[in-house]
């Protein structure tokens, strides 16, 4: 193999994770029943398939089933238990839902939820089903659904343009294309309409049967039925593609990379769609690009909130999202295209007017002119369509003002006009020009262009009848006044739409200024501030007065969620839930987002560095608000940091707590180590005197003897007590550090064998392998202490002449090991304890662990430092205990290195 | 035994040399003493020792160091005397090239058997020289490259026979699984020790030879594999 097409084992295993494999807490499947429309039989193919998993036993509910009154379906939902359906009260209508809740508490294998693009009633946690759903998964729990094709959110409008029928209930295609299943069910147009005509397909009530004859024509059941296949062959082919990737056969997705450049125009929708239709052909990775240049600025809320929800949009379907900012779009978007090897870059284009043509080079075409190599595709908006009404209307947005500011344009120039008319006979009427071109100036940044037009407009004839001779007459004699009147005109129309500019741009920077100054006031409060109350008061008290909000705060505390300020607390049930979500699923939630979104407040994560720290709730005082785009962009800034000076206070606490732990860890280690060097040199000088006093047999009277064997036999238990006593402290301590060698276990059981040979007395040690045992990757010296110490054990609680048998056996990827002796056994409830520290025969009810006490306990730390498990429990006989404990297997080794 | 045998210890603590000194006396050896590292370095200089009893953990320099030292123009026996739980120290005396260790607190019978396992081997041929080996039915005639367990011929691979044949050639001493991966397969050794698992399972099949209950080739879990003398 060549080191460029060797499989990478990440890839490969991420795939596997995806598959549903080892990842724990296991993610839930999702099978889709795919169809090109209704009528061709998801709902029955979906039934019939969970018959056949009911039949594995697996536990199937019915979460919600459409079966129209079909009997057929009917027929196959019997035998399937039904979950009842949630009843909501809208407004005193009555609606069934399904209930989300409901599924989550009884936790079934599998659930099927009818209808994926559902749109649920108001009030329901989500607004759409596909977040149930998706919900569902997250709990491991497993879901099959239905889906036709005209609901994936990237074909809708294509299905739209197509049938006429614009459909609302979409699913975003990320969600499609992350489906574990996608079973397509597929049935010939003309069988599909057959049935139509025998009444067998089920058309929605209160629909407009002449849309509903629209929609189901043969042509156009055969373009969805194409669509269908197409998307889902589509599908198949990414799939395979992303197993070659991981095997290192990438040439699918060579080459391809495409740009999508968004803007505020409404184009832009169908820009994304078509990009990412291209991207899934072409299997190419997209990215949709806002390059946010000087033109930003001058933008309205609307378009800024409109360019968000593009991105959105892109996003949900799949692109990466990127936002440049450049002065030069051209220059700075082909220079980052090239920079990041992107090969075409889409970009929509409007005719530019005939007038403007002369002073404006349309941006695809200065794109297209320094493009060199990149492929630009241009997609023409002029012939979509779309209304190009509320373009128009943001163009002309500077003029739209409230009627009394044109009022008060007015009135600014009488009162010009009545401040200049003392002075009409004592200067030349020209310098009284510029007593209106005052006003303007004044209308202008008070008020904005259109006024400022208003006011330049009405001053000319207001010169005219007041200040020109003949007064109070629109005539004049001197043929100058033309000239004055057009300079006039023209000069206020200019000072006046620059001044409106300014004053629009000054009041945007102070605005900004204003967010700015909370933002520092926030940050440099919550520096200077320690702990968590004190943290949250900060943030309530500066964030609470300048947007209006009553600010609440539900910090993630071991005992849970403590809400800040304690009196606070929102009661509502539905405040609450929607705080327990955001904690638990760490996105927004509440009040102008998509889940849960009759919430009164808005709840925004406090998450920093992928610790969820909490949950910020913010909910406007006085009703009717709504949170626009940038202010939930800014509560999002102010959450992080919020989010970060919790993180903090919550280390500095660690910290404070690890540093005492250290200390206490710090004294522990000394003790022990000069316990051990004091205790050991002591016992090798007894040890050695006692066993040369052994040898001298002839020489000792047989008391003599009698005392010494007693006190070797003490000091072999000393010997065993302060080595369990060093083995213990750097088990706890953390500070073993395996050493890794593979290991036949015979080898390491034979060695223990041979350590309690002396101490075995008459007992049987008998060993059983069962089959052939593969390798263990294990540190040699601490299992073997494992074996003796569990068998020092068993020699303790059987009799001199008792029996233990030793069995190794193979349990998938683990290898059991038993060690079971006829002793008394355990008592009951003593099962776990007895591998507590210091648990012996005083504290425990039976007298198992004896000795030291000290002995299982390392045992079990040496076995999880392995990553294995170590349990005990009394054999099934009744005579006697059986020690188990499980090592990891090492993979197999590959034949052809041996 | 002949009272000739002159035993080095380099051990700080007075009370283990005053047992070692006990102990190996009553064994008929003559025991010098050293206190500290450097001292110990000048006596085995000077008094030409027939084996060295090394505490490693000495006051003035590091252990490791001192068997360098030794190691630099001596092949005199040298058992390491360590405390329990410093496997990686044991393997790194080893490797330096110290015969044996022996764990803190242990017998007087232990540390006899030690040194004459130690003693014997010194006295063993050196290098590629031919050498026969003859315990509990296993025959291994180097110079024949001949093997016989209770009278049978056994027939090996190269790599089991050289596995087999370093493994005899210092007997009754721990060979430390590097220094057999490294001894066995030369400048190709595997670093991988699973090789040397299998091959030491193969070897002990043919030798009908039981890992749970070792004739010939023991297991020191840690450390690496013996065989019996």
């Amino acid at each position: 193999m060549s080191p460029d097409t060797r499989p990478d084992p990440d890839k490969l295993l991420a795939l596997v994770r995806h598959d549903g494999g080892e990842g724990v807490p296991r993610r839930g499947r999702l099978k889709v029943f795919f169809g090109a429309s209704a009528g061709v039989g998801k709902t029955y193919a979906m039934l019939s398939e969970a018959r056949l998993r009911l039949r594995d036993g697996v536990d199937v509910v019915s979460g919600v089933i459409e079966h129209h009154g079909r009997r057929e379906t009917q027929a196959l939902m019997e035998g399937i238990p039904v979950l009842p359906m949630l009843e909501i009260d809208h407004r005193g209508i009555r609606l069934t839902e399904f209930d989300l809740d409901g599924v989550l508490a009884r936790r079934p294998g599998l659930v099927l939820v009818d209808e994926f693009a559902h749109t649920n009633a108001p009030g329901s946690r989500h607004p759409k089903r596909w977040q149930d759903v998706e919900e569902l998964l997250d709990n491991g729990i497993d879901v099959y659904t239905t889906l036709n094709v005209q609901h994936l959110e990237s074909v809708n409008d294509q299905v739209a343009r197509l049938t006429g029928v614009w459909v609302r209930e979409t699913v975003p295609d990320t969600i499609f294309e992350a489906a574990d299943d996608i079973a397509l069910v597929d049935i010939p147009s003309d069988e599909l309409l057959k049935r139509l005509a025998d009444g067998k397909v089920y058309v929605a009530e209160g629909a407009n049967t002449r849309a509903a004859e629209n929609f189901f024509k043969k042509s156009n059941l055969l373009v969805l039925r194409e669509m269908a296949l197409r998307r889902t062959a589509e599908r198949v082919d990414a799939q395979s593609d992303e197993l070659n990737a991981a095997m290192g056969q990438n040439e699918a997705q060579l080459g391809h990379k495409i740009m999508l450049l968004i803007g505020p125009d409404p184009l832009s929708t169908r820009l994304i769609r078509h990009a990412k239709r291209m991207a899934a052909r072409g299997r190419a990775p997209w990215f949709a690009v806002y390059l946010q240049s000087d033109r930003h600025e001058t933008l309205n809320e609307k378009s800024r909130a409109r360019v968000e929800q593009y991105l959105r949009l892109a996003e949900n379907l799949g692109a990466q999202v990127v936002r440049l900012s450049g002065a030069q779009p051209a220059r700075d978007i082909l220079t980052y295209a090239r920079q990041n090897g992107f090969t075409r870059i889409m970009v929509g284009h409007r005719r530019i007017r005939w007038w403007l043509k002369p002073f404006r080079t349309a941006f695809a075409q200065q794109l297209i002119e320094n493009s060199d190599g990149i492929e630009i595709s241009v997609i023409n908006g002029d012939v979509a369509p779309y209304s190009v009404t509320e373009n128009v209307a943001s163009s002309l947005r500077p003029f739209i003002a409230r009627p009394i500011d044109y009022g008060v344009a007015s009135a600014a120039v009488a009162l010009a006009t009545l401040a200049g008319l003392p002075f009409r006979d004592k200067t030349p009427s020209d310098n009284l020009t510029m007593l209106y071109l005052t006003a303007v100036v004044i209308v202008a940044a008070r008020l904005g262009l259109g006024p400022s037009v208003v006011a330049s407009i009405l001053s000319v004839p207001a010169f005219n009848f007041f200040f020109a001779e003949p007064y109070y007459t629109f005539n004049f004699y001197d043929s100058y006044y033309y000239i004055t009147f057009v300079f006039m005109l023209v000069t206020s129309l200019v000072v006046g739409s620059l001044t409106a500019r300014l004053s629009r741009h000054a009041r945007q920077v102070s605005e900004r200024e204003r967010e700015t100054q909370i933002l520092y006031g926030l940050t440099r409060a919550l520096s200077s501030v320690r702990g968590v109350d004190r943290i949250c008061e900060v943030a309530i008290s500066h964030l609470s007065a300048p947007y209006n909000l009553a600010v609440s705060l539900f910090v993630d505390s071991p005992e849970g969620l403590g809400c800040i300020p304690k009196s606070a607390g929102p009661e509502d049930m539905k405040e609450m839930s929607a705080v327990r979500w955001v904690a638990t699923n760490t996105q927004m939630a509440g009040r102008d987002t998509d889940t849960l979104p009759s919430a009164s407040g808005l709840y925004l994560p406090l998450q920093a560095e992928n610790e969820t720290l909490g949950v910020m709730g913010l909910t406007p005082n006085g009703n009717g608000r709504r949170f626009t785009g940038s202010e939930i962009l800014q509560f999002e800034t102010f959450a992080s940091l919020v989010a970060g000076a919790l993180q903090r206070a919550r280390r500095s606490d660690e910290a404070e707590r690890s540093k005492v732990e250290s200390e206490n860890e710090r004294l522990r280690n000394v003790l022990l180590s000069s316990l051990s060097h004091d205790l050991r040199t002591p016992l090798t000088v007894m040890n050695g005197s006692v066993s040369l006093l052994l040898k001298m047999r002839k020489e000792l009277p047989r008391k003599a003897m009698d005392e010494l064997t007693g006190l070797w036999g003490q000091l072999i238990r000393l010997q065993k007590f302060v080595g369990n006593l060093l083995n213990m402290a750097a088990i706890t301590s953390g500070k073993m550090t395996l050493n890794f060698q593979p290991y036949m276990i015979q080898e390491i059981i034979g060695a223990a064998l041979s350590q309690v040979q002396s101490t075995k007395e008459n007992r049987q040690l008998r060993t059983q392998i069962v089959g052939n045992l593969p390798m263990v990757q294990i540190d040699g010296g601490l299992v073997e202490q494992v074996f003796v110490n569990l068998l020092e054990n068993a020699f303790q609680h059987t009799a001199s002449d008792g029996e233990i048998v030793i069995t190794a056996e193979r349990d998938a990827d683990r290898l059991r090991i038993r060690i079971s002796d006829n002793g008394a056994g355990l008592k009951t409830g003593d099962e776990a304890r007895i591998f507590e520290q210091f648990q012996t025969a005083q504290t425990l009810s039976s007298d198992r662990a004896g000795g030291t006490g000290l002995g299982l306990a390392i045992c079990r730390g040496i076995v999880q430092a392995h990553g294995g498990m170590i349990y005990a429990r009394n054999n099934s006989d009744k005579t006697g205990a059986s020690f188990i404990f499980t090592l990891p297997i090492v993979p197999e080794m590959p034949k052809e290195i041996l | 035994m002949t009272d000739s045998i002159r035993i080095l210890s380099i051990e700080d603590e007075a009370d283990i040399r005053k047992f070692l000194r006990a102990t190996l006396g009553a064994n008929d050896m003559t025991v010098i003493e050293a206190e500290t590292g450097r001292e110990g370095l000048r006596l085995a200089t000077s008094q030409t020792p027939d084996i060295i009893l090394l505490d490693l953990g000495l006051p003035d320099m590091d252990g490791m160091e001192i068997i360098r030292h030794l190691r630099d123009w001596t092949s005199i026996p040298i058992i390491v005397l360590s405390a329990r739980g410093q496997e990686r120290d044991k393997i790194e005396a080893l490797e330096l090239g110290a015969d044996d260790y022996l764990t803190k607190p242990f017998a007087a019978g232990e540390l006899i058997a030690r040194i004459k396992v130690a003693l014997r081997h010194a006295s063993r041929p050196k290098g590629d020289a031919p050498f026969v080996y003859d315990y509990d039915g296993l025959t291994i005639d180097s110079a024949a490259r001949r093997v016989r367990l209770d009278g049978e011929d056994v027939r090996l691979t190269p790599i089991e026979y050289r596995l087999l044949s370093v493994l005899a050639r210092n007997s009754g001493k721990v060979l430390t699984y590097a220094s057999l991966l490294k001894q066995v397969w030369d400048r190709h050794s595997p670093d991988n020790q699973t090789y040397l698992r299998i091959h030491t399972q193969h070897l002990r099949e043919k030798l009908k030879d039981d890992a749970l209950n070792p004739r010939f080739i023991v297991t020191e879990p840690g450390i690496g594999y013996r065989l019996n003398p």
